[in-house]
This record gives structure tokens, C-alpha cells and sequence, in this order.
């Protein structure tokens, strides 16, 4: 009897001995990473986290979300860009890959690039015109099955693009490279071309790039760094190029972005120093802490506005919502604030328009109410218009910030004197039910948009063009459809610069006064914590990230 | 002992094609479309249908199956993977050491654990370790592993520094990208994850040898041993461990094929790129060939399991081996 | 010197719900080569006096008095070395259901060397050859063969002459065999208790035959105790125990035998329940039960007195001799006569 249980006592104490060892082994290994510190500015691994997602593609000319790009965009050597800087100066494209901005031909329809010679690829080899056709042929290709240019609608902008992609033919038509010049023919004029191509999908591609419906996961790449290694749910490393001779920043010898973490554990370990940064942000709910710690913009925890806004759309083809007046109604109604808290501290920034600020032509306005609900305004706007509306079909998603954010709109359109039937839809539905053409939906707090490209014509033109509206499968719920404004976006365009800038700021505040088809309420705030030996923060609006480039570690 | 086996293959096949038809049929009935998804977010109608085409989702429910088993029988393949058209067979090849090490290395400390304390308390009821024991188990048993898993790595990673926050390094050396990688770091990234996950079922297991041990001691044939002049030792070694030790086999047996399947929790919470934590990303990605691979590696861990408990308790018991 | 002499020995457990005194006042003693049968119904406490014997009562939760006396030397409070070295040795015991008293997971010349090897200094190669032999003695046939049998290969009477040789392997001196029948079929019952009788000639050992069958212990037992609720409420020479039982109960055990040349008539039973134990009635334990209670049986429990008729016969009731005379002899009339219809 006492011999057993002395053998259970001795089986316990080296069961957790041996725990105890290996914890001890482990601490001492931490303490010899800690005293090998040092505090150079260049150099070093930048340790990434991503928590609960991971890239979908690292395939430039097939890779689709905004994380994808932010990574992208480090290995990137695209024609054009926007430069390393914060504020402003970050906004303004200049010419990368290319020598200088392309020259245009009269008709506005045959762009020339020439490409900066010199540049080589991470594998040594030269960077020539031919790598800038590979990549539209590779965003393009039937054989790629990449959703990205279809997106933009790339196969009807470019001459024989259709063509190519309907495998009809085995180059674009309208896309030439003779050595370092680059000739794109296009089908009509289009002045959003350029901000087009600083996109990471026209980066310059290795011509004997193949084509891959499953996309490459590592690949010569001309910019400051290329894609090392690449384990689809596990770890992305980027190492640098070094071939790559350019201006841009390439501070951190490595890049290690490691995906699918959990987003309170991440917080734990960039607090810890067990990694720089998570890419996709700090957990919302912790920023309000975060900021009280370590204060906001100052050294450890960040806050931007992305390029992301978020509206409420009205279904403008029926009752009630095709009057104006009760559109412009539910603007007055909608109380942004209370939005905007349910995204938590730092979550967004209330909006009543739909550019971003940073965006060409983005002009503060104040067309609706930005401090709260204006019911009276509401009411006094409507009119009797809404006591005889009918019955509002409110569609929205099921999770719960969607329910949330609906039970809010829908009492502050109750607020205004509106009928409300609530009509929680799962997202998987969801899309079906408010895509149609002959939806009977009214109004729906589901919705929002970032930019694809930095450009108003990104918003503007691509959210609220009537003539694109399909039968099914629509991304846009308004079913706005407005000749005077149609010709009014394609107008503007064809305009550059500081003409086309005003433009759209004109634009932007007529599509809220005069048609009002949705009722947009935040910008959406990206929020991060970065590790102490973390600095050089840049912070890019376009991809909601800072510039992992410009980061330095130690 | 080869009609046993025989019965036990058809009895796997079989199983195999409920648990396939049923995952295909709950995909079925959801009304998701991952050709939505898989074309991005402003695919026109018709880019969708061809996404839809390539990845056979323009096909009937029975004959996407159909298709299905032909890949896996003829092909040996699983098929690929919506979202990143990646071979799910080398997605599953390389999560499942993954789990496996997560869930062998928990059974370890688990057993380790549950055995010699169940004994104890068995010996004792009612002593002080007993009751501390039972208090424990109901801990363990009431406790979620992701309250577990985070409170472990608030405390031993970020307070105490003692172990990492999250994260794994492989066991083997030599895969490109890896930031750490061999046994000693391998285990020393494991050791909250196994501790996490070994909670629960070292409470499970403290209760169930408990029970059986005692169980056992109040058999007719320990009472013949005693009568016997058998010491109180030879009675536990001889008479009452291996005969109370049986359920436990039959038990384990089942849960670690279960296990196997996914021990999503700490996987998540421990950011350990296993099977259960790519369950959870294709479930949220409506991605029906790695969710349906998994499935059918679960099913043939929890068959393969089976077997392996069936064959060894016929080793350890007279009674039910096949003759 | 008797081979076991037990003086009034007593048995008391804790339990949560209390104490409950399972045996009291039993004595007792039984000589070499002579059978004790031991009689009583589930609950009576027969098992509980024989399991405080062995010395496998649990000491944490049980509390002895009294002596026992195995071939003189006290059995209460020798040391857990001492009893282990007595049990299986000079003291054997066998129980009553063979299914479930064999480990199933090992063989049975495993266990049955268990038993040698604890108490000899052999090689395992000698344990085997007694076990075999043993088994051969106990009439398995093919023995040097089913000695590598597991239990569950063996049948009901067959695994009771497994224990009856484990429990003889040592040639013990007393062997305590608690209901050895009770879970066998009748035809196997009668061999069993054959072979022991055979076995005890040749062994000359004292068996403690415990049993709620009087009909193994008219036909094995030399002296007789009848206990119920934990007592003893009448001991006898076996003769006249059958001859001149003194009390109720013993009378209603007799009512209920079964009589081979009674086919057809029913058989007396013993009206309501044995005793709780927990809560026991006050005064005589058998008083709900008694068809002849009086008042002072509800306050009093009757002394163990001594019987006028045969040596050694005692019994516990209040009833008066000339009533117990009368009643009994009503009710043997009753028996015979039922007998002589048949």
C-alpha cells in the first residue's frame, strides 16, 4: 500500500519536473534572445502577425484583399505608386517602375511607359517592358481564373482585352513591350488608367512567369523584397532583393508574417515583444485601454482612417424610396455618433459623404447631420411623405454588429415617423436577396466599399453608375440610376489633376443633395499596437497599413 | 481474427460514406455559394459561372459526391481547396502531425496525470486529496480551454515569461520560413498547449479511473486474493489495475481518434496550425473540399482508433478475444 | 484444542448513515475434521461473522470485538502480515458466486500458482505441477490442459472447484465456505457438496459450511448455528437441532425446506422481511416477524439460553418451555402427517 502510492507520488513529481525543466529551458533561451538586442535601425526580422486570417494568394496578379496588397506592395515594382510618406504626400502617385508618367496620345486612348532601366529581379534577371505586358496577360488570362480584372473591367478598357480573355487569343492585342518601352492601347479614353496600373496586380512580372490557376506562392519580384518562403496557413517570409537598387525604404533584412492568430493572444505578444505587429489591428475592444496606456499616434499604439466608408443603402427603384425627399429624410434621421460607438474606441470617423479623406477631391462637407439624429429636420424633410410611406422592408445580416447597427437605424427611422419591418437575413442569403434587380428590399444597414485604387472615380463612378446594374448578383443596392449624373461621372473622368480633383469634390456633395441614395456614416479607423522596438511608423490610407518597408525593428 | 477484420472494413466503409454524404448534405442545405466568394467581390454573373464550373459547383449535389469519390478512389486525391485551390491531401498532410502532436503529447500528460492521482483518490475517498482531486475535476470539467488557454498565456507567457504566448515550431527541422524549429523548441511551444488541452481530460480521466478502480475493488475476485494472503500491493498490481484499467483503454481509444479530428479550441487559442484550426478558417470560408477532407481523415482516425483499441483489448482481455 | 473457537465475536460498521452493528455475541467452536453449518437468511450476518474471521473486514470502517482463536492463536489484532500469512494457508475460504470471485483476465493456473507462491518458497515450475494436481483432485479432467484455461472458458461448477482448489492448494486447516451451492444448479450443487465431503476425509480439515439451505447442512453438518439479525438465536449438534428446534425462526427454516415426497403442496415461508440491520427492532430481532410475539419480546431481546434437550443446544426466545413444547410438537405433527399424505 505505501510502496503504491510512494510510486504515484514519485510518477506526479517527475511529471512535473519534467514540465519544470522544460519551462526553465525555455526561459532560458528567451533571456539569451533578450540580451542579443541591439539597436540598429536597419536590419533585424519584423515579426507580422495576422489574426484569424491569413493572405488568400500571394499571387500578385490573383491576390484580392487589402492585406494581400499591403504585403504585395513591399515586393511590388509597379509603373506607378504612391511614395513611402505619411499625410498628404503619401496621396500623390509618381512614377515607380515607369521613368516618368506615360505619355498619352491626343485621342487619350495609347498610353507609352517606358520603364526605368537598370531594375532587376530578385533572381538577378532584368526588368524589361515585357514584364509589365506579362502581368496585365496574367491578371487577364482565361487560364489565371483571376477575379481581379474582370473587377475593374479591365478585358473592355483595353484594346483585344475581351478577346484574351475569352481565349481567343493568345496575347492582348493592345498591350505591346519593345524593350524597356511599354505601349497600352485603350478603347476609349480613360484618365483613371494610370491610378489603375499603381495597382500591385500590374507589378513587373518575370515574362516566363506561368500561368496558374492556383496562383504561385513564390516568385522573382522586383521590389524591395520578394516572397522567400510561403506555407499557405502557417508563415509568409519576405526577404530583401538584393538587386533592388531603388529610393524606396527596405529597413528589416526579413518580413515574417505569421497568420491565423488569435487576435487577444496577438495583442498579448506585441505587448510581450513576441511580435512587432498585427496587421489586421488590435482587438476593437482594447483600444481604449491601449490609448489610455500608450497614448494615440505616439510611439506604440496607432490610429488611421482607412479608405473605407460604410453607408446604409435605400433601394431607389420602389417605393418608398424612390421619393427624394424621404431619402434625404433618412439622412437627417440616422444618428451617425451612435454608429460610430458601436465600432468601439477609435473605431471610425462619422462621415455623411462618400470620399475618403486622402482621396483626390475628398472635401469636408456638413450636408446632413454629423453630431447625432435630427428628427425634427428629419419630419420637417419628409414631410407628409412619410406618415403615407409604406411599410419599410429593413434588410440586414445576423451577426451581431449588424444586428446591432439595425436595431439603431431602425429606431431612428421609427424616430422620424417611418413603418419599419425588420428583416434579419443570413449572410449567406443576404447577398442574393439584395443583389436582384426585382428585390423587394427598401433599406439595409449592410454595406460599405474601399478603394480597389486610390481614385475618386473608384467610388464615385463605380458605385453609382445605373447603367451597370445586372439582373442578379449586384454589389451595389441602390439601383440608382440617374442619366444627368451618368454623364456627369463620365465627364469628370476623362479630367486630370487639379480638374479632376475638383470635379468629383463637387461630385461627391451633389450625390448627397441632389440624389442622397444612401445614407453613408463612418469611415472606418484602422487601429494598431506595435512592439516597443518598433519604429519609423508610415502609415498608408489606401491600404489601411502602415509601410512594412519603412518599419525598423531594435 | 480475419472475419473480425473483415466486419471491421465494411463497418469503416460504411461509416465513411455517412460521414461524407452527411457533410455534403448539410452543404446542401446551407445556401452558401463559395463561387461567390472564390470570384471576388464585384464578379459579374458570368464570372461567377465559370468559377462555378471549374470548381464543378454548376453540377448537381450527387454528382459534386460523385465526383468526389471517383477523385479519392481513382486519384487517391481529396480534391482541392476552394478558397486557395491548394491539394487538400498535403493541407491535411501536413496539419494532421500537427494535431497529432498536440494530442499524443496531451494523452501523455493526461495519463501521466490521471492515472496515478484516480489511484490515490480510489485508495482514499474522502481524504483530503480526494476532495482536493474532485474539486479540480469539477474545474476541469466546467472550464472552457479557451478561458484556459488564456489565462495560461496571460500568466506563464506574458506575465511570468516562462513559456511563449502562442505559436508552433516543428519538430523537424529544415521547412523554409520557419522562425524556430526542433524538439527543444518544438516542446517548449507545446507545453501551455498541452496543459490546456490536457485539462479537461485529465479531469474526465481522474473521475473515470477513480470509478473504476474502486469499482474494482469491491469485485468477488479481489476479495478472493485478499482471502488468498495476496499484500494489498500484489491485489492493486494484479487484481485490480489491469482489470480496472480496461474502460479506460476503450475510452481512450475513442477519444484520441476523436481528438485527432481536431482539438479546435486549443489549436485557435495556441495559434498551432493543426487540423481544427483549418477547419474553422474552410467553415468560415465555405471551403467544402478541406472541410470534407477532414471529416473523412477524422472518421478514418476515429475507425483506425477503434480497431487499434478492439485488437489490444483483446490482449488484455480473455473474454472478448476473437478466437 | 479446537482448530477455531470464536468468542463472542462482534462486528460493528461505520457508515454514513450511522453505525450499524452487522454481528454480535457469536461463539463458537469447531474441532479438526468436523463441519459447522451456519444458517441464517441474506442480511443475517452470516457472511459479516466469517469475513471478521478471515480478517477482511476493512479496519477503516469496521470496529471488532471478541476473540478468535485459529488453532489457538488469536486472529483479532495479530498484525496485516501475520493474518496474510494465515490466509490461503491454514485458513482457506471459498465464496459464493465462482462467476464473478475468478480474475477474468488471468489464467486460472496463474491464480492458483498465485495462491502457492505466496505461501511457499517454490519455483513457478513446482506451483504449476501442485495446481495441476490440485485441479486433478477436484476432479477437472484434462487438467494439465485447462490449466491455461481463463475463467471465463470454464462452467459454473467447474470455476467452484476452481476456488475449492485454490482455497485447498495450501492444505488449510479450516475452510470457510460461504454458500458454495447457492449460485449452481441443483444436480451440480449435489457434486460439489460430494467432493467436499471427500475432500475433507482426506484432508481432515474443519469446514465452516455458511448456508441458507438446511438441507446442505443436515446432510454435511456436524454442529448447526441459525443466526439472524446478526445473531445467533439457536446452536445445536445437528441431530437435535432437526429433532427439537426451540425457536420460531428455526421452526419456520424447517417449514420451508422442501420435502422430496411432498410434490404438489406448497411450501411455508417465513412471512415479511429480514431485519435492517441500520434500524433494528427492539427486543428479539425476529418479533415482527413472529407468529408467538408477546409484549415483552418488543422490549427485550431474549438471553441465549441453554436448551433441556441435547448437549450444547442453546436458543434465544422468551417463550415459556411448556408453550415451546407444545407448538413444536403441533407443528412436527403437522409436517409428519403432511409427509405421510404425500
Amino acid at each position: 500500500m505505501r510502496r503504491k502510492q510512494l510510486l504515484s507520488m514519485f510518477m506526479l513529481v517527475l511529471g512535473v519536473s519534467l514540465l519544470v525543466a522544460a519551462m526553465t529551458v525555455g526561459a532560458a533561451s528567451s533571456a539569451t534572445q533578450k540580451a542579443g538586442k541591439t539597436g540598429a535601425a536597419k536590419g533585424g526580422t519584423l515579426k507580422l502577425n495576422e489574426s484569424s486570417e491569413d493572405f488568400d494568394y500571394v499571387d500578385p496578379q490573383i491576390a484580392y484583399r487589402t492585406d494581400d496588397w499591403s504585403m504585395l506592395n513591399v515586393t511590388a515594382m509597379p509603373l506607378v505608386g504612391f511614395p513611402e510618406k505619411s499625410g498628404v504626400a503619401g496621396t500623390q502617385l509618381y512614377p515607380i517602375g515607369a521613368t516618368s508618367f506615360p505619355t498619352v496620345s491626343k485621342d487619350g486612348k495609347t498610353y507609352t511607359f517606358k520603364i526605368r532601366p537598370g531594375m532587376k529581379f530578385s533572381d538577378g534577371s532584368p526588368v524589361t517592358a515585357a514584364a509589365y505586358q506579362r502581368a496585365i496577360e496574367r491578371v487577364l488570362s482565361p487560364k489565371m481564373g483571376s477575379p481581379v480584372g474582370v473587377n475593374i473591367h479591365l478585358q473592355d478598357e483595353i484594346v483585344g482585352g475581351a478577346a484574351f480573355l475569352s481565349g481567343k487569343s493568345a496575347h492582348i492585342s493592345g498591350v505591346s513591350a519593345k524593350g524597356q518601352v511599354l505601349t497600352v492601347h485603350l478603347t476609349s479614353p480613360n484618365a483613371t488608367f494610370v491610378t489603375q496600373m499603381g495597382m500591385q496586380w500590374f507589378t513587373a512580372t518575370k515574362p516566363n512567369t506561368p500561368y496558374s490557376s492556383q496562383g504561385l506562392n513564390t516568385f522573382p519580384s522586383a521590389g524591395p523584397y520578394y516572397i522567400s518562403s510561403r506555407d499557405p496557413g502557417r508563415s509568409t517570409v519576405l526577404k530583401r532583393n538584393p538587386y533592388y537598387k531603388g529610393s524606396r525604404p527596405a529597413n528589416p533584412d526579413e518580413i515574417v508574417f505569421t497568420p491565423n492568430v488569435d487576435p487577444d493572444q496577438s495583442l498579448l505578444q506585441v505587448k510581450a515583444g513576441q511580435a512587432d505587429l498585427d496587421i489586421v489591428g488590435n482587438v476593437p475592444t482594447s483600444s481604449a485601454d491601449l490609448a489610455k496606456t500608450y497614448g494615440v499616434n505616439k510611439g506604440r499604439f496607432w490610429v488611421g482612417a482607412s479608405s473605407c466608408v460604410e453607408y446604409m443603402s435605400m433601394n431607389t427603384s420602389r417605393p418608398p424610396f424612390n421619393n427624394l425627399a424621404l431619402r434625404k429624410a433618412a439622412n437627417w434621421a440616422i444618428d451617425r455618433p451612435a454608429q460610430v460607438r458601436l465600432l468601439g474606441a477609435f473605431g471610425g470617423q462619422r462621415t455623411d459623404q462618400l470620399l475618403v479623406p486622402g482621396i483626390p477631391g475628398y472635401k469636408p462637407y456638413n450636408v446632413y447631420a454629423l453630431k447625432g439624429a435630427d428628427v425634427a429636420k428629419a419630419k420637417q424633410v419628409g414631410g407628409s411623405a412619410i406618415a403615407s410611406a409604406a411599410t419599410i422592408n429593413f434588410v440586414h445580416t445576423t451577426s451581431a454588429v449588424s444586428t446591432n447597427r439595425a436595431q439603431i437605424a431602425e429606431y431612428n427611422l421609427k424616430q422620424a415617423g417611418f413603418h419599419v419591418t425588420d428583416v434579419p437575413t443570413p449572410a449567406t442569403t443576404f447577398y442574393q436577396v439584395v443583389g436582384a434587380k426585382d428585390t423587394t428590399y427598401n433599406f439595409t444597414s449592410n454595406g460599405g466599399w474601399c478603394a480597389d485604387y486610390f481614385d475618386p472615380y473608384d467610388y464615385l463612378n463605380v458605385l453609382f453608375d445605373g447603367r451597370t446594374i445586372q439582373a442578379n448578383n449586384n454589389v451595389f443596392y441602390t439601383y440608382f440610376n440617374n442619366a444627368t449624373w451618368n454623364s456627369q461621372i463620365d465627364k469628370a473622368a476623362l479630367l486630370s489633376g487639379a480638374a479632376r480633383a475638383s470635379a468629383y469634390a463637387k461630385l461627391d456633395q451633389e450625390l448627397m443633395v441632389k440624389y442622397a441614395p444612401v445614407v453613408p456614416y463612418v469611415v472606418v479607423t484602422e487601429h494598431f499596437l506595435t512592439a516597443a522596438r518598433v519604429h519609423n511608423w508610415i502609415y498608408s490610407t489606401y491600404f489601411g497599413d502602415p509601410y512594412y518597408n519603412a518599419l525598423t525593428v531594435g | 481474427m480475419t472475419q473480425f477484420l473483415i466486419r471491421r472494413l465494411f463497418w469503416a466503409v460504411f461509416l465513411f460514406f455517412v460521414a461524407t454524404i452527411i457533410t455534403y448534405l448539410i452543404f446542401w442545405v446551407i445556401p452558401a455559394d463559395p463561387a461567390a466568394l472564390a470570384a471576388g467581390k464585384a464578379a459579374s454573373p458570368a464570372d461567377i459561372l465559370r468559377v462555378r464550373h471549374f470548381l464543378h459547383l454548376d453540377r448537381p449535389i450527387w454528382e459534386q459526391y460523385y465526383y468526389f469519390v471517383q477523385n479519392l478512389v481513382v486519384h487517391r486525391s481529396l480534391g482541392m481547396s476552394f478558397v486557395n485551390r491548394e491539394s487538400v491531401d498535403s493541407i491535411i498532410g501536413k496539419d494532421a502531425p500537427v494535431t497529432a502532436s498536440l494530442v499524443f503529447g496531451g494523452a501523455v500528460f493526461w495519463l501521466s496525470l490521471s492515472i496515478p492521482v484516480g489511484i490515490l483518490s480510489a485508495l482514499r475517498p474522502r481524504s483530503i486529496l480526494d476532495r482536493i482531486t474532485m474539486t479540480f475535476v469539477l474545474i476541469g470539467i466546467s472550464a472552457h480551454p479557451v478561458w484556459i488557454g488564456l489565462i495560461l498565456s496571460f500568466l506563464f507567457g506574458y506575465k511570468l515569461h516562462l513559456t511563449p504566448i502562442a505559436g508552433y515550431c516543428n519538430f523537424i527541422p529544415g521547412s523554409p520560413g520557419a522562425q524556430c524549429e526542433g524538439p527543444v523548441q518544438w516542446a517548449y511551444h507545446m507545453i501551455l498547449p498541452w496543459i490546456t488541452f490536457m485539462i479537461l481530460f485529465a479531469a474526465l480521466y481522474v473521475r473515470l479511473v477513480r470509478a473504476n478502480v474502486m469499482e474494482t475493488m469491491s469485485e468477488d475476485y479481489v476479495r478472493t486474493a485478499r482471502a488468498k494472503g495476496a499484500s494489498e500491493r500484489r491485489v492493486m498490481v494484479h487484481h485490480v489495475l489491469r482489470n480496472s484499467m480496461l474502460p479506460v483503454v476503450t475510452i481512450l481509444g475513442m477519444d484520441l481518434g476523436l481528438a485527432l479530428g481536431g482539438a479546435i479550441f486549443t489549436e485557435t487559442i495556441f495559434n498551432l496550425p493543426g487540423l481544427g484550426r483549418e477547419v474553422i478558417s474552410a467553415y468560415n470560408a465555405d471551403d467544402l473540399p478541406v472541410i470534407t477532407g477532414v471529416v473523412v481523415f477524422s472518421t478514418i482516425c476515429v475507425i483506425i482508433f477503434n480497431l487499434i483499441v478492439d485488437v489490444t483489448y483483446g490482449f488484455l482481455d480473455p473474454r472478448i478475444r476473437p478466437s | 484444542m479446537p482448530a477455531l473457537e470464536v468468542k463472542d465475536l462482534a462486528t460493528t460498521f461505520h457508515t454514513d448513515d450511522g453505525l450499524v452493528k452487522a454481528v454480535s455475541g457469536v461463539s463458537f467452536s469447531l474441532d479438526q475434521g468436523k463441519t459447522l453449518g451456519v444458517v441464517g437468511e441474506s442480511g443475517s450476518g452470516k457472511s459479516v461473522t466469517f469475513l471478521t474471521v478471515m480478517g477482511l473486514v476493512d479496519p477503516r470502517h469496521a470496529q471488532v470485538s471478541g476473540s478468535v482463536l485459529l488453532n489457538g492463536e488469536e486472529m483479532l489484532g495479530a498484525s496485516q502480515a501475520r493474518l496474510r500469512q494465515i490466509r490461503g494457508a491454514t485458513i482457506g475460504m471459498i465464496f459464493q458466486d465462482p462467476m464473478t470471485s475468478l480474475n477474468p483476465v488471468k489464467t486460472i493456473g496463474w491464480q492458483l500458482e498465485e495462491a502457492v507462491l505466496i505461501h511457499q518458497d517454490v519455483t513457478r515450475k513446482e506451483a504449476r505441477r501442485q495446481a495441476i494436481e490440485i485441479l486433478k483432485e477436484v476432479e477437472i479432467p484434462r487438467s494439465d490442459q485447462r490449466v491455461d484455461d481463463y475463467p471465463h472458458q470454464f462452467s459454473g461448477g467447474m470455476r467452484q472447484r476452481v476456488m475449492i482448489a485454490m482455497a485447498l492448494i495450501n492444505n488449510p486447516e479450516v475452510l470457510i465456505a460461504d454458500e458454495p451451492t447457492t449460485a449452481l444448479d441443483v444436480t451440480t450443487q449435489a457434486q460439489i457438496l460430494r467432493l467436499m465431503g471427500r475432500l475433507q476425509q482426506e484432508h481432515q480439515m474443519a469446514i465452516v459450511m455458511v448456508t441458507h439451505d438446511l438441507g446442505v447442512v443436515a446432510e454435511l453438518a456436524n454442529d448447526v448455528i441459525v443466526m439472524y439479525g446478526g445473531k445467533v438465536v439457536e446452536q445445536a449438534n445437528v441431530d437435535d437441532l432437526f429433532a427439537r428446534p426451540e425457536m420460531p425462526y428455526t421452526w419456520g427454516l424447517l417449514g420451508s425446506l422442501p420435502r422430496l415426497n411432498a410434490e404438489g403442496s406448497r411450501l411455508e415461508q417465513i412471512p415479511g422481511q429480514p431485519p435492517s440491520l441500520l434500524n433494528p427492532p427492539r427486543g428479539c430481532p425476529f418479533n415482527p416477524r413472529c407468529a408467538f410475539v408477546m409484549d415483552v419480546c418488543r422490549t427485550d431481546l431474549p438471553e441465549l439460553r441453554r436448551s433441556d434437550n441435547g448437549e450444547e443446544h442453546y436458543f434465544r426466545c422468551h417463550l415459556d418451555d411448556e408453550t415451546r413444547t407444545r407448538t413444536w410438537e403441533a407443528k412436527h405433527a403437522a409436517l409428519v402427517s403432511k409427509d405421510a399424505a404425500a
